[in-house]
This record gives structure tokens, sequence and C-alpha cells, in this order.
């Protein structure tokens, strides 16, 4: 499939203002890098974004994530493999992106806020919609998976 | 419903992280109107109360009828649009039901038809920053009604 339109080129402004909310979380250092990466993963998954899939993965490999949490996360609630802090972050991370039902249920936050303090729970519902954002805009301009390497947007995201 | 988290106190860096989004939607190459007419109708899909009452707020104020808005849900069937509208309206509900089908060719040659590149991808931000807010505010459960538009814009003749 062909690239549409060419959004790192064409809507550097727009990128920049979406920069400034990843960048947000990074520096508000809040959460655990990995952890957003994987949600990152996880939601890509669900929107169904190759361009984000292929990034994230990589990212996860370079930090050092095994190959079989990446590979069983489609279906981590029946995998032991995962920590209650990140089940809890991967089920609100589902909820908030689903909407199903037009909400996010008692049960989900009730969850999320036995690991995550309010801050945090912020900083994880932002990171949230922004890979939510970043799937929109890949997959509305078919931006061209594959060619992505760990670290190429660390300047441009500072 | 109670509010869960009062995010604009207890998340002050990370709204602003998001009113930078805004900053750059009001000074984008999407006309002011067509901004608040897709935040409503997207808010329609995902079922947020927070922002229905805050973009039907603005949209009144900005001189939008009744008609319009009531008629918005079912816009394909009124003849009350404009061409660029439905347009807009067609690609913002593609990039919000992202899974339905994941933007597909025809809904792009609607949208380039009305949109040039600079314009689609502004506006496929507005879609995805209202998408975000609709998330934040059904997650933590933000208390809907008191909304005021801003009076500045009328009392300017602009």
């Amino acid at each position: 499939m062909e690239q549409r339109i060419n959004f790192a080129e064409n809507g550097q402004g727009a990128m920049k203002a979406l920069f400034g909310v990843g960048g947000y979380v990074h520096k508000s250092g809040k959460l655990d890098q990995n952890l957003v990466t994987l949600i990152d993963m996880r939601v890509s998954q669900i929107n169904g974004c190759a361009y984000c899939l292929d990034m994230h993965s990589k990212d996860l490999r370079a930090a050092g994530e095994t190959e079989q949490r990446l590979y069983v996360l489609n279906a981590w609630r029946e995998a032991p493999f995962y920590t209650e802090k990140e089940r809890a972050a991967l089920e609100w991370a589902e909820a908030v992106t689903l909407l199903k039902d037009r909400e996010v249920p008692d049960e989900v936050y009730e969850i999320a806020r036995a690991q995550f303090s309010e801050e945090e729970l912020i900083d994880l519902t932002i990171a949230v919609t922004a890979i939510n954002t970043w799937n929109r805009i890949n997959i509305a301009f078919r931006t061209e998976p594959g060619g992505y390497v760990p670290g190429m947007f660390n300047s441009a995201a500072a | 419903m109670e509010q869960r988290i009062q995010y604009n106190e207890v998340g002050k860096d990370a709204i602003k992280a998001m009113y930078r989004l805004e900053l750059y939607l009001a000074k984008s190459s999407i006309e002011r109107h067509l901004l608040h007419l897709i935040k409503f109708r997207v808010s329609q899909i995902n079922g947020c109360a927070y922002c229905l009452d805050m973009h039907s707020k603005d949209l009144r104020a900005e001189g939008e009828t009744e008609q319009r808005l009531y008629m918005l849900d079912a816009w394909r069937e009124s003849p009350f649009y404009t061409d660029r509208e439905r347009a807009a309206l067609e690609w913002a509900e593609a990039v919000t039901l992202i899974t339905e089908g994941h933007v597909p060719d025809e809904v792009f040659e609607i949208a380039k038809a009305q949109f040039n590149e600079q314009e689609l991808i502004d506006l496929t931000l507005a879609v995805t920053t209202i998408n975000a807010w609709n998330r934040i505010s059904i997650a933590f459960r933000t208390t809907p009604g008191t909304y005021q538009p801003p009076k500045l814009a009328r009392h300017s003749g602009e």
C-alpha cells in the first residue's frame, strides 16, 4: 500500500505539537518507559497500525524485552508473565482505547487505581491517547512500515 | 456520575501539553467553525457528555442553528451540510472508527477533493485531538454541563 501523505515532511508543525505530548510523558518520568512502550504496542495491535507495531516492537526488543512477551501480548490475560502493574495498565489502555459501551468501567478504574497514583494514571491516560493519535495518523496516511530504527526520533521528541 | 480524578488540578502539566495541540489547531488551516462541528460529531460517536455540552455551546455561540446540530447524527441523510463539511465528517468518522475499514481509499478520495494536503493533515490532527479529549473526559468522568463559551469572538465581531 502506497503512502498517501508524507506526514513527517508535510506536517512538521502538527508533528511538533504531537511530539510535545509524548515528550511530556517522558519528561514527567512518572511511568516506566518500557511500560509506556508496551502499552504503545498493545494499543497498536488493537487499532491495527503496521508502522507502530514495527516501531514499538523494535523499541521493546532494543530495551531488552523478550520475544515471548511480545508474541503473547495479544492474549496477555491468559498469560502468567505480565506483572500486576502491567496487567492493570493493559486493562486501562484497552478500556480507554475501545470505549466499549461508551465508558471506562468502574472495575477497570479500581484495578488501575490499585496500581497507579492519580498523577500516574493521568500520565498513563495521556500516553494511551497519544498512541491512539499516532495509530490514526499512520493508518490514515498509510505511512510505510518497516524502516524504523530505535532512537531515530529521539532528537525530534526531546 | 461522580468525577474520578480532577485532572485540571492534579495533572496541570499533562493538560498543558494537550492545550498545545489546541493552540496549533486554532492557528491551523481549518476554519474554526468546521473544527467545532467535527469535534461535536466525534464526541457523538465516542459518547462524551462533557464534550457534547462544550462544543454545542461553542457552535451555538458562533451562530450555528439548532436544526443542524440536532440532525448531525444523521448528516448523510440531510441536505443542510456543504460538500466540504460532508467530506470532513466522512473523514472524521473513518479516522475515529479506525478498525472499521482502516480509512478506506474512497473516503480519502472524497477528502482529497475538498482539502489540500496541509488541510487534511490539520483536519486529522483535529480528529485525533478530540478523540484524545473524549477519552480523557470519559475515563475520568468529567462533570458535564457548566462549560461557558468565550464571549470575546462575538464581541469583536469575528
